[in-house]
């Protein structure tokens, strides 16, 4: 895939998108291979930070490419379809929180080791990911989809609402509400 | 931008959670697999794609000036009749007034749910844009009982319960639509105008 600037979608994919779509319906089922690996990476990313957990993750994303293959046939082509799959992924990663509920799981990670890091290392390290993971578990759900969407998958306001049918003024307020929250936290540990 | 959303620490942690995430390799393979097990979506034939309600965006420029070029054809075709010989072919016809129409939402509708154990309840639907801060709903004493009133439409409605911000819930007594596509199957309140429930 490639990008525009912030965005996440050029109109290339539209196109490739369409013709693998077309494929599937007419028969072509290993068509849908293609669509996979074009969304599952960011997809998973999105699942992962949303959900907490690799497991979890990976059930919402097994629902979500399952659920769209067989609505694929109302994906409707002026849409965009990586908008489409994602309007189901957040669905299902609510229904997957939902269920999971009681089972919430709890990462006990020493923060202050990693926040009083003198040089932070580019490379992805498992600490980084379990400290991050932790601070956006401690987000309200709906706070947390918020700011996934704004600034971890650079959406535009106009586009979370069209994804997730809530208005542009209270997705707005959802994200200044969990970046506030962010700060605070920031400023808790500073105290301590 | 607001303050917090330009904090360094805020900032960090986005900046750490746009890394790309390693999932189990062979996920995508069990994706696959069980796509194979699907029947094909069949395709929707044309004329029903043609059939089907669709949205179109228009920008308020635009919208502006197709307003303004409707009501322009309206007064040329108002001007054009009424010079056809100084007067309309036609007297003019005596115009029933009828009752007024009750409001759109003028049904109230109660809505009752029992979670015992729940610290807040809303109830979300396509009359609120889905959204939880809308329609908070009220425990009735320590019953765990949860009920809210609301001005409905006549129609049908789509509808959940949610529990403690995060828990969509069903209504149990209420008939189930089937799942959308989008991973919710949601409760049915069917309103009758003038009607209470």
């Amino acid at each position: 895939m490639t990008f525009a600037g912030r965005g996440w979608v050029i109109k290339q994919d539209m196109s490739d998108d369409a013709a693998d779509v077309q494929r599937v319906l007419a028969g072509d089922v290993e068509a849908y291979a293609a669509l996979v690996d074009r969304y599952y990476d960011r997809c998973a990313r999105f699942a992962i930070r949303m959900l907490g957990n690799r497991d979890d993750a990976e059930d919402a994303l097994q629902a979500t490419f399952l659920r769209a293959y067989r609505a694929l046939n109302r994906y409707q082509e002026r849409d965009r379809f990586s908008a489409w799959l994602y309007r189901i992924l957040v669905n299902q990663c609510r229904s997957v929180a939902a269920r999971r509920a009681h089972r919430e799981r709890v990462f006990v990670r020493e923060e202050a080791l990693l926040l009083n890091a003198p040089d932070r290392s580019p490379v992805w390290t498992g600490e980084d990911e379990e400290f991050v993971q932790r601070v956006l578990n401690e987000l309200d759900p709906l706070l947390r989809e918020a700011f996934l969407l704004k600034h971890i998958e650079e959406m535009s306001y106009e586009e979370m609402s069209a994804l997730t049918g809530v208005g542009v003024s209270a997705l707005k307020m959802r994200v200044k509400r969990a970046c506030d929250r962010l700060r605070e936290r920031w400023e808790r540990i500073q105290h301590d | 931008m607001t303050d917090s959303e330009q904090h360094p620490y805020v900032e960090w942690i986005a900046s750490e959670a746009r890394r790309p995430v390693l999932m189990d390799s062979d996920a995508r393979d069990r994706i696959m697999a069980a796509v194979r097990a699907e029947p094909v979506p069949a395709a929707v034939p044309a004329w029903r794609r043609f059939l089907q309600p669709r949205v179109f965006h228009m920008s308020p420029a635009a919208s502006s000036l197709l307003a303004a070029g409707l009501v322009g054809i309206g007064v040329l075709t108002g001007v054009t009749m009424s010079n056809r010989g100084g007067h309309s072919a036609e007297p003019p016809r005596e115009v029933a007034v009828l009752p007024s129409q009750p409001p759109v939402s003028d049904t109230l509708v109660k809505f009752v749910f029992v979670a015992p154990q729940a610290q807040n309840v809303s109830l979300v639907g396509d009359f609120n844009e889905w959204d939880l801060a809308k329609t908070p709903m009220t425990r009735s004493g320590q019953s765990g009982l949860w009920t809210v009133v609301l001005p409905l439409s006549a129609g049908r409605h789509l509808y959940a319960f949610v529990v403690d911000g995060s828990s969509w819930v069903q209504d149990p007594s209420a008939p189930i639509a089937p799942d959308d596509g989008f991973g919710h199957a949601n409760s049915v309140k069917l309103v009758v105008r003038g009607s209470s429930s």
